[in-house]
């Protein structure tokens, strides 16, 4: 026998009025548009001995000064401050002075490296997906372009990894399609892991306990 | 390709051929031709320098003086892309 429905109908309607939803997104993601930065303060001011140049290839450096001859306690970080910024010609004198002046820092870049770690976590913490590209891969170049510098990283890890650890897993499952963000070096999951693996073999002994604090999911390389 | 170093230091090039493939000389004649020189000999001539700041470890060229005195720096690994190497200009004394 079927059951009895005293009220047909009322119990499909209950259930409409009781649908759960779910909670609100945190914003873990969500892009939060950098301040003004020093970087561009003093470079609309001619501050930095640098020029535009366009070559057939494209833009390129030109500096007034040798970079040898940089008091790099003064430029270094502002260039730095620079990576947070997205609009031409701001982002490429940013991108393409820290590449330069860590180039050709050598020990001159080691007692600087305090005052790098506000402008790197200012840029992670943008969540923009070209910026973090960006720092991603100086930070590579900065752990290599000096002894010791890997080492004296270490002790900040805690400033500059917890955002890593949201965008980790931000790789696309494509299925068997190609990803031409892995080629170009724009995969975010894919960098994060590579950055890591840098700060690993650089960092000394202590580093890897201390990226496995704040990146549990983050696996050695090196003790495999 | 010119023998640079064996020529006089005021001599002028007698004729200009392209590059067909990248070497490590095309690479250099590159970063010559990209501060706005034509070759070596030239920035010598120019900048009245005795020698080049290169890497170590290439050889490649590292530093340049434009004519602006302005400096352009270089990476220490190619930057002549195959598409650029049919641009580079190599000079015969």
């Amino acid at each position: 026998m079927p059951a009895f429905e005293p009220f047909p109908g009322l119990k499909a309607s209950l259930f409409s009025l009781l649908q759960v939803v779910g909670p609100p997104l945190a914003g873990a993601f969500r892009e939060r548009p950098a301040k003004p930065t020093a970087f561009r303060k003093f470079y609309e001011r001619g501050d930095f001995p640098i020029a535009l140049e366009h070559d057939g290839k494209g833009n390129r450096i030109a500096w007034k000064v040798e970079i040898e001859k940089l008091d790099y306690h003064h430029y270094l970080p502002l260039f730095f401050d620079g990576l947070c910024e997205t609009v031409h010609p701001y982002q490429f004198f940013a991108r393409q002075g820290v590449h330069d002046m860590l180039e050709h820092g050598g020990a001159k870049i080691l007692p600087v490296i305090p005052q790098l770690i506000i402008p790197i976590k200012n840029a992670l913490n943008t969540r923009n997906r070209k910026v973090i590209c960006t720092t991603l891969k100086v930070l590579q170049h900065l752990v290599v372009s000096a002894d010791m510098v890997g080492e004296a990283l270490v002790p900040y890890y805690r400033q500059i990894l917890p955002i890593l650890n949201i965008f980790k897993n931000m790789n696309i499952n494509s299925g068997d399609g190609i990803d031409y963000s892995q080629q170009k070096r724009e995969n975010i999951g894919d960098l994060i892991q590579e950055t890591l693996e840098v700060f690993e073999c650089y960092g000394g002994e202590d580093a890897f306990i201390n990226i496995k604090y704040m990146v549990p999911t983050y696996e050695s390389c090196l003790l495999k | 390709m010119a023998c640079v170093s064996r020529v006089d230091g005021n001599a002028k090039p007698k004729s200009m051929s392209r590059a067909k493939q990248w070497t490590g000389e095309v690479e250099n004649l590159y970063r010559f031709q990209q501060a706005g020189y034509r070759d070596e000999l030239e920035y010598k001539q120019v900048k009245q320098v005795e020698r080049i700041d290169r890497w170590p470890e290439t050889g490649f060229v590292k530093k340049l003086q434009r004519r602006d005195n302005t400096f352009y720096y270089y990476n220490r690994k190619r930057e002549c892309d195959d598409r650029d190497v049919h641009k580079v200009k190599v000079y015969t004394y």
